[in-house]
């Protein structure tokens, strides 16, 4: 394994005045570390649509993560997906990204715009090698990775955007590619990426899509390392034994509660030093030489938690914490944008001010901040260690 | 002269922030930032007496309801 990983995210809109979108995008992980995502736009839309690319996308998937070739996914599909009885046809288009190891990515495509690759910031038009699958025209490329390499994955409908709106003849791929090269140069993580395109695709339509889009991104990173240490140890003894783990590790170091971060500045016999700037109605952060920053505790992180929930779903409160300084707002862009892999420190000490049946917050609640946490963080795609002291 | 106050989980969720806000607003009123040194702490261990307030060591419990009387008692009383 080299120390690069794959950041993805996806965005759909809906045709309009459909509650379901009939794209569908699914990632599969395999055992030897690569990845599998599949990004398919079933015929028409609505439930038939939805259900069509809902089985194409979660058939391959599964298939390739599980060793299967190629053929057999194609020859697979054919048989399962239902026939339309407006079209008497079984059709869903779609587009999988396979990577390797984070080495190699290997592209396939079927009847999907064509993927559009970003090396060094700007488009690479890779080789295709066109092949015949059951009778389906279906071209594959192997491509070798390298750092910043972005490919973005589309549905017809973000080419069609703007068709009799803003534009005659849709959005035209050259044009995406412009956009997306700009968007690119600012460092924007995929999930970002990826709203940004669907996003302009929603504006072209006037708002009224007249197909469901979706984009896929895979941005290839440089891992990067960050520490988040939150609670005393359940027994203090061990306080230096956490202090020195955590603060061991490679990368940034956040540390969560106000306790915590006094035992932490008496470890590093340094002043913790509390502001009373308050942004929102977060508690402030304080500083610590040494700590890349540090917040309150449980509000705090909770206040995290909810962003982060958003962020895997509907992605609504992205501006609220993407430009905010207040301690969660700060976690947040630290956790979400920069970090790929997260080593949590967490004390199971009991906080005898918090068992006041008065207060909205306790122990167990605490203890399920981090689960919440760390299982929103690994759907965004994050590997997490969680160590308990 | 230096007030402290508790900026911790518990304190903050009995109003520090109001409390802050107001000293700061009494502090700028009589014209005493000079003379008084206003910052913040994490958890002082005194959840209970919550907003926890210090003036010079001494420990306070504060309400947002009870700043001005506060202010007015420990505060403007003893640099008068």
């Amino acid at each position: 394994m080299n120390d690069l990983c794959c950041d993805i995210g996806f965005k759909s809109i809906n045709h309009t005045g459909e509650q379901l979108c009939g794209d569908h995008v699914d990632i599969a992980e395999q055992e030897d570390g690569s990845t599998v995502i599949v990004l398919a736009d079933g015929l028409g839309s609505g439930v038939k649509a939805s259900i069509l690319s809902t089985l194409t996308s979660k058939i391959i998937s599964t298939m390739l993560a599980a060793g299967l070739s190629l053929e057999e996914c194609v020859e697979t599909i054919a048989a399962t997906l239902p026939v339309c009885s407006v079209r008497g046809v079984a059709y869903s288009t779609f587009t999988i990204l396979r990577i390797i190891q984070n080495r190699t990515a290997e592209v396939i495509q079927y009847d999907n715009p064509h993927v559009i690759l970003l090396r060094d910031d700007a488009n690479w038009d890779y080789p295709r090698q066109e092949m015949s699958i059951g009778g389906k025209q279906i071209y594959r490329s192997v491509i070798r990775l390298q750092e910043n390499d972005v490919f973005i994955a589309m549905s017809d409908g973000c080419p069609h955007a703007g068709i009799g709106v803003g534009y005659n003849f849709g959005w035209k791929r050259e044009d995406i590619i412009s956009y997306m090269e700009a968007m690119n140069l600012c460092g924007y993580s995929a999930k970002l990426l990826s709203t940004m395109l669907v996003d302009e695709c929603d504006r072209l339509y006037g708002e009224k899509p007249g197909d469901d889009a979706t984009s896929c991104v895979v941005r290839m990173r440089r891992r990067v390392p960050m520490n988040m240490l939150f609670g005393p140890p359940g027994n203090r003894d061990d306080t230096d034994r956490m202090m020195s783990l955590f603060f061991a590790k490679e990368g940034k170091h956040i540390i969560c509660g106000g306790t915590t971060s006094s035992l932490a500045a008496k470890w590093l016999n340094k002043p913790l030093r509390p502001s009373l700037n308050y942004e929102g109605d977060i508690p402030p952060i304080a500083k610590l030489e040494g700590v890349d920053l540090v917040t309150e505790g449980v509000i705090t992180v909770n206040r995290v938690v909810q962003y982060a929930q958003d962020f895997i779903g509907d992605n609504t409160c992205y501006d609220e914490w993407s430009n905010h300084k207040d301690g969660a707002s700060l976690i947040s862009q630290l956790l979400f944008e920069e970090a790929t892999d997260i080593n949590f420190y967490v004390g199971r000490a009991i906080n005898p001010a918090h068992q006041n049946p008065d207060l909205p917050i306790n122990f167990s609640i605490k203890m399920n901040l981090v689960q919440e946490l760390s299982a929103a963080l690994q759907k965004m795609g994050k590997r997490i260690k969680v160590s308990y002291f | 002269m230096k007030i402290t106050v508790c900026i911790g989980s518990s304190c903050h969720i009995k109003g520090s922030r109001p409390v802050v806000e107001q000293l700061q607003a009494l502090i700028a009123e009589n014209d005493l930032g000079d003379r008084i040194e206003l910052g913040g702490t994490f958890c002082m261990g005194k959840c209970q007496q919550g907003v926890c307030v210090t003036v010079d060591g001494a420990l306070f419990s504060v309400s947002p309801e009870s700043v001005k009387e506060f202010f007015e008692k420990q505060v403007k009383a003893k640099l008068a």
